[in-house]
This record gives structure tokens, C-alpha cells and sequence, in this order.
């Protein structure tokens, strides 16, 4: 069997595998294993071992426990609940009212990267029941809310770009600060769509009017959030930290004003422990059986010739990042989307490198991919989460159509990012030492 | 079982909350007084090996590595249980193979004397010991509940094994958070003041 066809076989046989059920991580890990040793026998263990030892005691991954245990300590203890509020109070006027309030707070809490379960059933919990008593229709109140939830893994911190950036030797912080434009006009857009769609169809809904001195006084509950936020962003983009030290001040801001809240018990932290432990355990599990993957991927020059495959077609940068989109939009279907990007990058990442497409901009791209695949059917967590938070028995059909147009928004979106990549690649050129 | 989860959520959750202390207090120390303590870089890199390992752990405990569930719930019974049984065989040879990789790199280690290129230059047989425990300790509770899976197979307790070895679903996963949601008030916190009335 050539190099190629046993790759794509490869690539076939581990999708179908996650498919039926089995663990992601256990898959990627047994199969590159099973590869390598079959190539090289036992020396592929042992040089395996060096790069468990340095996937697993690398200084920038650390920083994914920490950021993890940021969002825990920022959602259980309550701040973001307050956050909702505020945004309530403010752009509940707008046409659309609410469902600008579920976006708008969708993309602050993408400051912070808890169980991504967690935030959207925080932002389901607390919306659904306001927007059922104003009469808002279901379809839209829903699919604003799991596509708001998306946002979070654009926006920085994320998890995505930290473990991008290691696989790819590609730098966390300027993958952060370029989530940031995107992040920003993606939920922008997100925005206008409501705007749009809500002023053609005369959507006419209650709103509580809350008096500008009010409104003003609510702002404090935005205070808290945005120094965590402007002390782990602020400090990446100046360069004065490395992701793993944004993420260790952010934490300790975090746990500043937990314990000056008077919110701070033993309780709360046991919670967050355990809930950072799991989310953090699924993370590293998977990075630590992709590495083994993509280790075997190119020590048996699989990776290299599907590389040389792949670009034998001579598709320009244009039509390949297109391909592309199709090939994400399916696999983002069927599979969980951290498990899609880790097991995707060896084979995509040298190929779009190759065409010349930069680093940081595909980085981004990746993540967008993913947050479709967050939203489309069968198998969109989000689409679960917020079925599963509604307490009226609709059917899930009510969530997924609600979904599409902001499915449609990103693909749309991605399209311009193809056209226009300086709007990734502008703000991460601007930092210093770039 | 459920004790060893909550030592070992425990234990990561003090390690990194004691590393991000230490590395801000690094941090702010460099950047503002122009004193570094050197080598948090490096221990962070041992708390993430350490860590990771317990985590791993909790999450197994949780039955929180990623599976996905879109067929699994509409296979039959004896299917199912095939594909959970694979599963959890799976978890704990994956566990076993990453016990042999840290062993291989501790035992060598310990026949070169390797030091880890850092000001510290610690013996690397220290951290990767702490490792391979902690990783040891992984497989040794996927083992166990492999064998308990056996056990119940050989029962005939196949309820059980839909129970305990089912990935858990978007639906359990929410279940717990909405408890959580629930017992912080969240709701009551995210309403407006005087909007009680619709």
C-alpha cells in the first residue's frame, strides 16, 4: 500500500472508530501507536516517550489547566450570571431586544473558557425563562443562544488557539489577539442579523424599561469581568506575559475578587476544582493522543506524501480553502469539535502551509470551522444544550432551524475572511516583537 | 472510587491554583521590580505533567472522555455493551502504553543522569518519577474498572454496564450543571431589578 492510500485509510478507519463510540482520545492514541510500532517496532516507542514527556511537561500547555480553572472560578461564582443583566437593561430596546442581550453576552463571557456545557447552560438558564415572559418566538430565542455560545472559542482566551498553537508551532498570543476582530464582527454580524430580521418581521416583544441612572449603576457588575479580561488580554498583547502567565493573573485576579465579594467558600472552590479537573482531563488526554497520532503521521512520512498528494492537484489558495470549508462542514456534522481540529491539523495544516496561507490566519479559520460544527446537525453540542435547557418539550427541529442562519452568517463570514485575511492578520502584526 | 476523584480533583486544583500564585508573583516581580525567581517556567511544565495525569483520572471517574453518542443510543443493548466494554479496554491499554512511555523516559533519565536544560538543571528523574506515578496511578483505576466491567459481564449485570460505562451525554452533563446553576441562584442574580412583574 502506498504512503497516500494508507493514510487516507488511516484517516477513514479513526473516524469511523470515533463514530461507533469509542473514546477520541483512546483512538487516536492506540491507532497512532499501533502505526508506528508496526513501522519501526519498539523504537517508536521509545522515541514516543520523549514526546509524551515534552507534550505533557510543555510550559504553554500548562497554561490550558489554568485558563480552565479562570472560567470555572468567573461562572461559579457568579459573575457572569450578573452579566446578563447589565446587557439586559442596555440593549433590551433594540429590534430584536433580548436576543441582542443573549449575543452580547455570549461574546463577554468568551472571556472566559469554563466547560463550554457549562456557559451555555448559564446563558440558557438565565434567558429562556425572560425571553418566554416577553414573547419572544422560540425558534429565534434559541438559536441566538446556541450560536452566542459558539463565540466563546474565538474570542480569547481559548482553548482551541493554545493547543493550535502547540501542535503547529504557532504563537498562542498572536492567535489570541487575532481572535479578537473576527470575534468581534462575527457576534457583530450575529447582531445584525437580529436587528435585520426582527425589524422585516415587526417582531414586537415587552421590554422593561430601565431608567438611564439605572442602567448607569448596573455597569459596575461589567467591572469585574473586563479587569480579568483587560488583565489577561492587556498583558498577551503588550508582551509583557506568555499565555501561561496571562492565564496565572487572570486566576489570581479572579480569586482577588471572589474573596472581596464575600463569595469565596470552600465549597465554591472544591466545585471549580473538580470541574476544572474533568474539562482539563478530557483537553490533555486528546492533545496527548494526537500527539502520539501525529508523531506517527510523520516518522512514517505519511504526512509528507499526503502532503505532496494533495498539493499535486494545484489548487490555488482560494479554491483549497474553500474545499476546505466543505470538508470542516461535514466532518463538523458528526464529529465533537475539539477531536475534529486535533485529528485534522497534521493533515491540513501542511497543506494549506504549503499553498502559502499564514499560520495565524488558518488558526483562526480552524476555530471558526469548529463553532459551526458546534451548531450543525447531528451532532452539535450546542444544539443538545440549549434543547435541553428549554422547558416547553418542543422539538430539538425548533433549535436547529433557529441555528441555520447563523450557520449560514459563518460560512458567509469565513468567505470574507478568505477575500480579506488582513482582518485576521492586522491586529496580531501590530504587537510588539511581531 | 469517588474519594479517589475528589483527592485527585483536589490535588490538581491546589497545584495550579499554588503554580498561577507563583508564576504572577514571578511575573509582576520581573516586570515590575526587575527580580525574576527563576525556574516557574519549568515548574510549571512538572505540575502540568503531574496534573495532567490526575485529570485524566477525574475525567474517567466522570465517564467524561469524549465519546460520541449519536449511534450509541440507538444501538441495541448487546451492542452497546460490546462497544462500552471495547471502551473502557481501550482507556486502559491507552493508560498502560503512556505508564511504558513515562517509564521508558524516567529509566533514561536515571542511566544518563539527565538534567533538564533550565538554570535549576534538575535531575529529570525526580519529575518524571512524580510522573509515572501519577500515570500509574491513571491505569491502575482504568484497570480496575475494566475489571469491574468484567465482573459485571460475568454477572450478567448488564443494566449496570448501560449505567456505568454509557459515555455521558450531553443530557447527564447538563443535568449536573443545572444543578449547579440552580444552587448558585443564578437566576434570581441575573434578573432585573423590578421586573418581577411581566
Amino acid at each position: 500500500m502506498s504512503a497516500v492510500a494508507a493514510g487516507i485509510f488511516g484517516f477513514f478507519l479513526m473516524v469511523v472508530l470515533m463514530l461507533i463510540g469509542l473514546p477520541i482520545a483512546a483512538v487516536m492514541l492506540l491507532l497512532g501507536m499501533i502505526g508506528g510500532m508496526a513501522a519501526f517496532g519498539d523504537a517508536f516507542l521509545i522515541s514516543s516517550a520523549s514526546v509524551a514527556w515534552g507534550t505533557m511537561s510543555e510550559n504553554g500547555l500548562t497554561s490550558i489547566p489554568l485558563f480552565v480553572l479562570l472560567g470555572e472560578l468567573l461562572l461559579r461564582s457568579g459573575m457572569a450570571d450578573r452579566m446578563y443583566m447589565v446587557f439586559a437593561a442596555w440593549l433590551g430596546r433594540l429590534p430584536g431586544g433580548l436576543l441582542h442581550t443573549n449575543i452580547g453576552c455570549c461574546a463577554l463571557f468568551a472571556a472566559t473558557s469554563g466547560s463550554s456545557v457549562a456557559t451555555a447552560a448559564t446563558i440558557g438558564t438565565v434567558a429562556l425563562p425572560s425571553l418566554k415572559k416577553r414573547g419572544y418566538p422560540m425558534r429565534e430565542s434559541l438559536g441566538s443562544i446556541a450560536a452566542g455560545g459558539t463565540l466563546g472559542i474565538l474570542i480569547p482566551p481559548s482553548i482551541n488557539f493554545i493547543i493550535y498553537g502547540s501542535m503547529t508551532n504557532t504563537s498562542v498570543g498572536k492567535l489570541f489577539i487575532a481572535g479578537i476582530v473576527p470575534g468581534l464582527l462575527l457576534a457583530g454580524l450575529f447582531m445584525v442579523w437580529i436587528y435585520v430580521s426582527s425589524v422585516v418581521r415587526k417582531l414586537d416583544v415587552a421590554y422593561d424599561e430601565v431608567p438611564f441612572a439605572e442602567r448607569v449603576r448596573l455597569l459596575k457588575h461589567l467591572v469585574e469581568p473586563l479587569i480579568v479580561f483587560g488583565i489577561v488580554i492587556g498583558s498577551l498583547y503588550t508582551g509583557v506575559a506568555t499565555a501561561t502567565e496571562s492565564a496565572s493573573l487572570g486566576v489570581i485576579a479572579g480569586l482577588i475578587f471572589i474573596i472581596a465579594g464575600g463569595r469565596f467558600s470552600l465549597s465554591l472552590m472544591q466545585n471549580c476544582f473538580l470541574s476544572s479537573a474533568r474539562t482539563s482531563g478530557i483537553i490533555l488526554f486528546i492533545v496527548v493522543g494526537a500527539f502520539v497520532l501525529n508523531l506517527a503521521l510523520s516518522l512514517t512520512g505519511i504526512g509528507e506524501a499526503l502532503t505532496k498528494w494533495a498539493t499535486s492537484f494545484g489548487l490555488g489558495r482560494v479554491s483549497l480553502l474553500m474545499l476546505l470549508i466543505v470538508f470542516y462542514l461535514i466532518l463538523g456534522m458528526f464529529m465533537d469539535t475539539l477531536s475534529m481540529m486535533v485529528a485534522t491539523i497534521p493533515l491540513t495544516f501542511p497543506v494549506v502551509s504549503a499553498a502559502g496561507v499564514d499560520p495565524i490566519w488558518f488558526g483562526v479559520f480552524i476555530v471558526i470551522m469548529c463553532e459551526l460544527g458546534l451548531i450543525t446537525p447531528p451532532v452539535g453540542m450546542n444544539l443538545y444544550v440549549v434543547q435541553g435547557i428549554r422547558s416547553d418539550g418542543g422539538p430539538i427541529s425548533d433549535v436547529i432551524m433557529g441555528s441555520i442562519p447563523y450557520a449560514i452568517i459563518m460560512i458567509l463570514f469565513t468567505i470574507v475572511l478568505i477575500v480579506f485575511p488582513q482582518l485576521v492578520t492586522w491586529l496580531p502584526n501590530l504587537m510588539r516583537g511581531a | 472510587m469517588k474519594r479517589l476523584e475528589g483527592i485527585a480533583a483536589t490535588l490538581f486544583g491546589l497545584a495550579f491554583l499554588l503554580l498561577s500564585f507563583a508564576v504572577a508573583v514571578e511575573t509582576i516581580g520581573r516586570k515590575v521590580f526587575n527580580v525574576s525567581l527563576q525556574g516557574v517556567d519549568e515548574l510549571g511544565g512538572y505540575v502540568l505533567a503531574v496534573g495532567s495525569a490526575m485529570a485524566m483520572l477525574v475525567a474517567l471517574a466522570g465517564r467524561a472522555h469524549v465519546r460520541i453518542d449519536l449511534l450509541h443510543d440507538l444501538m441495541p443493548r448487546s451492542l452497546r455493551i460490546l462497544l462500552n466494554s471495547i471502551s473502557i479496554f481501550a482507556i486502559a491499554l491507552s493508560a498502560v502504553v503512556l505508564v511504558r512511555m513515562a517509564h521508558i523516559a524516567w529509566s533514561d533519565s536515571i542511566s544518563y543522569n539527565s538534567t533538564a536544560q533550565t538554570p535549576w538543571a534538575t535531575p529529570l528523574k525526580y519529575p518524571q518519577g512524580l510522573w509515572l506515578a501519577s500515570l500509574a496511578l491513571f491505569a491502575l483505576f482504568a484497570c480496575v474498572l475494566a475489571a469491574k466491567l468484567i465482573a459485571s459481564l460475568a454477572r450478567g449485570d448488564f443494566e449496570g454496564i448501560d449505567r456505568d460505562f454509557s459515555p455521558k451525554g450531553t443530557k447527564d452533563e447538563l443535568a449536573e450543571e443545572l444543578e449547579d446553576i440552580q444552587a448558585r441562584g443564578a437566576v434570581a442574580q441575573a434578573t432585573l431589578p423590578g421586573s418581577a412583574k411581566p
